[in-house]
Parts: structure tokens; C-alpha cells; sequence
């Protein structure tokens, strides 16, 4: 079938903050300028799928960079997103995007559940500022991830807030 | 593709979805008359489509129906289950046939469904996708609505095994729990008051739009997609959140008879 998401994200302007080829591509296929400068419409923040260590192998140095990487940055930055929103009297879209629960180890563990009930927090606190709040937990990084993600930053899903997606049956 | 309860409601919006992304689309419903209204909309947005009467809850009848879809209109390579029924009724009071119409519509018709569905494209060598209806209050439980608490749980639970057992013919399997999307024949939709109480206890402000849920469905189904399955998603602008700590005073089922999910 030729489906296309064309214009689906058109005059949108979306900083992607960390590296999904996937979500990058399907983003500008979908006409979005992705930038990190100015006014934004919608932020990603992906955090790659890394390796995993048995919990007593991981040291205090390693959990806290999965921990700032995988919840600290996301909070802290979906809040400077939501706060220019606010300031501009516009409606957004945050999405996070990482690894499943248990695909990797207890930082990430830890990290991924606290970021999904973060979601689910944020995603009704601001959500009469018309700000939603999606995150994919997958191990996959292909065409699905790319389409899925740019369907939650449209407003083709602008009653999808909370949400917490997978991906693949393990996810 | 196939919609089952396609003739109206969000039936009707999944169906329309698929038909503007190109699908040839078997509407099913219990009634004929309402399959062969939904079909003439679907029609008119110029795409080809059969109405058909069956009562999922037969398999000699659902096999029956796939064979008179795949007559007139093709081989079927993606089904949306969506036929249910759900009244609000306290649980002493659920009939064992009210029980059984609402469980079995659901469980029983989206689990014969798809078993036909996939015996068909296994069969074909040929994978596919399915799509089910389910609903937000599948992780909270819905006093009030026993039976379809019970009923749209079990569309979800079956959505991810369903998933696992086919992933190897390529069927892919995934369901949307979905909040309120007011229509003609919902009950929040006959509400003489209108959906303003509704939409003013929802954190998005609004109700939802069927057509926001025809899409989603549809693309669940699509090669965009390709790669998910198994997946349970909620589309209900923060309904089935909670809100705060605090919650308002319990009130018991039984003394709500009036409220906004009352019944009567």
C-alpha cells in the first residue's frame, strides 16, 4: 500500500534530542523541521538501547548516568519544554523514547518505571495546557518506531496522552 | 478487511478509516438493515464494501460470513474486532443472559473471529492484521459495568497472546483501549445533559472524536506499523488516570443511580 504520512507534521518544529535515525526520518518525511533552536512544538528525547550488567556489577557512577540519562534529563527537559509552551500560549508534544523495563539491566529497570508513571503524571497535569505526554519503551529501532513516533507528535493523536507503547511482543 | 459491529458507532469509524486508506471493507452486524446503513456510508466515500448479518458468537456463522465476504470482496487480509454491547447495570442485578449477550459478543466473538481470520491467512501462507476494540477501564475495573469490565479485559489479555501465537504466520495482533468517544448509540451519547459532564472530568477537556479512534485502528493495521504487535494502547485524553491522591467521597454503585453513569 502506498500510505504515506505526508504533511501529518507539516509546520511542526521538533528537536529530537538524542539519535533515532528512525524517528528523524519519519519526522521530515512527515514535514517537520527538526531543530533544537527556537520555538518548539514538540520534543523527543530518545535514549538509546545500551548494555546491560548484572545489578552487582554496576557501579554508583554507572546506575547514576543511566538514572540521569534515562529519567533525570527527561524530567528536567520535558519541564522546560512544557514551561515555553506555557509561556507561549501553545499546546505540545513530548514524547520519550527508550528501552522496555526489563530489556536491560536494574538502572534501566528503574529508570524505565519511573519514566512510564512520570508519563502518565505529566500527561495529566499538563494536560489542560493541551501539552500530552507519550513514551515508547521498545527495543526496536526501525520503520515502526519512526511511523509511531511521528503519529504520536501529530495531532492526529491529540487525544493520546499517558500512554505508555511497546513496540515488539517483548516489549 | 472485515469490521465486525461495523454498521454504526466506532465500528462505523474503523470502517470508514480503512476505506480512506484504500481497504475493500466487509461490514458484520447482528442486524442487516444497521450493516447495510454503515455500508452505504462507506460507499459514498467511493470505496467497495459488502453488509452482512452474523452473530459472532457462532462459529458456523462467523466461517459462514468470512466465506460470503471473501466471495464478493476478496480474500480477507485485516480484521477489526468491535462488535459489543455494554449497558450499565449494577452486578446483582446482570442476568445470566444479560452476562452472557455482553461476554460472549465480546470475548467469544473476537476470539472465533480471529481464530477464523488466521486459520485463513495461515492457510494462504499469507500474514495480516487485527485490530480490537477494547477500553480504558480494563486496568482499573468499572463498578457499574461488571460485565464489561470482564468482558474488554479479556479482548486485551487475548490481544498479546493471540499476538504471540501468530507472530510466526505474520499476523499481527494489537487492540486500542479507548475512552469516551460519544456517538448516536453510545449510552453517554443519549445523555439528555449532552457530553459536557463527560467532558468535564476528562484532563484533556474533551471528549474523543470516533474518527481519532477509526484512525488509530486503522493504522495499527497498516505497513506503517509493520513491526508492532501485541499492544495495548490508550487513547482516552487522561481518563483513566488518576487525577490526585485524593478522591472524591466512595460512592457506592447502588446510590448512583443519577449520576453521570447512571442508570435507568
Amino acid at each position: 500500500m502506498g500510505l504515506a504520512m505526508t504533511g501529518w507534521l507539516a509546520g511542526k518544529h521538533i528537536w529530537i534530542e538524542g539519535s533515532s535515525p528512525a524517528i528523524a526520518a519519519a519526522c521530515r518525511a512527515a514535514g517537520a523541521t527538526l531543530t533544537s533552536d527556537g520555538d518548539l512544538d514538540v520534543w523527543v528525547h530518545v535514549v538509546a538501547v545500551g548494555a546491560a550488567k548484572p545489578a552487582h556489577e554496576i557501579a554508583h557512577a554507572e546506575w547514576r548516568a543511566s538514572l540521569g540519562a534515562g529519567l533525570d534529563r527527561r524530567f528536567l527537559g520535558a519541564k522546560s519544554f512544557a514551561d515555553a509552551c506555557r509561556a507561549r500560549g501553545v499546546g505540545g508534544a513530548v514524547l520519550f523514547v527508550g528501552a522496555p523495563e526489563q530489556a536491560l539491566g536494574a538502572d534501566q529497570a528503574a529508570a524505565a518505571g519511573a519514566l512510564g508513571n512520570l508519563t502518565k503524571t505529566l500527561g495529566v497535569e499538563w494536560a489542560r495546557d493541551g501539552i500530552r505526554v507519550n513514551c515508547i519503551l521498545t527495543r526496536e529501532d526501525g520503520a515502526t518506531l519512526g511511523n509511531l513516533a511521528a503519529y504520536l507528535a501529530s495531532d492526529y493523536a491529540a487525544y493520546v496522552t499517558g500512554a505508555v507503547i511497546g513496540i515488539a511482543l517483548d516489549d | 478487511m472485515l469490521v465486525t459491529g461495523g454498521g454504526s458507532g466506532m465500528g462505523l469509524a474503523m470502517a470508514k478509516a480503512f476505506a480512506q486508506g484504500g481497504a475493500r471493507v466487509a461490514v458484520m452486524g447482528r442486524s442487516i438493515e444497521r450493516a447495510e446503513e454503515g455500508a452505504a456510508q462507506i460507499a459514498a466515500l467511493g470505496a467497495r464494501t459488502h453488509a452482512m448479518s452474523c452473530d459472532v458468537r457462532s462459529p458456523e456463522a462467523v466461517a459462514q460470513a468470512f466465506d460470503e465476504a471473501e466471495a464478493v470482496l476478496g480474500p480477507v487480509s485485516l480484521l477489526a474486532n468491535n462488535a459489543g454491547a455494554n449497558f450499565p447495570v449494577l452486578a446483582e442485578n446482570i442476568s445470566p443472559n444479560a452476562w452472557a449477550a455482553v461476554t460472549r459478543i465480546a470475548i467469544d466473538g473476537t476470539f472465533l473471529c480471529s481464530a477464523e481470520f488466521a486459520r485463513r491467512r495461515i492457510a494462504r501462507g499469507e500474514g495480516g492484521a487485527i485490530v480490537n476494540n477494547s477500553a480504558q477501564y480494563i486496568w482499573t475495573g468499572f463498578p457499574g459495568d461488571a460485565h464489561s469490565a470482564a468482558a474488554k479485559t479479556a479482548q486485551a489479555t487475548m490481544t498479546r497472546k493471540l499476538a504471540a501465537d501468530w507472530a510466526p504466520h505474520g499476523i499481527r495482533v494489537n487492540a486500542v483501549a479507548a475512552g469516551f468517544f460519544p456517538h448516536a448509540d453510545s449510552v453517554s451519547g443519549r445523555r439528555d445533559d449532552g457530553i459536557e459532564p463527560l467532558q468535564a472530568m476528562i484532563p484533556a477537556g474533551r471528549t474523543g472524536s470516533i474518527w481519532e479512534f477509526g484512525w488509530l485502528s486503522a493504522m495499527t493495521c497498516t505497513p506503517l506499523f509493520g513491526d508492532m504487535t501485541g499492544q495495548v494502547i490508550v487513547q482516552d485524553g487522561g481518563e483513566s488516570l488518576r487525577r490526585s491522591l485524593m478522591m472524591p467521597d466512595f460512592v457506592p454503585p447502588r446510590e448512583r443511580v443519577d449520576g453521570p453513569w447512571g442508570w435507568q
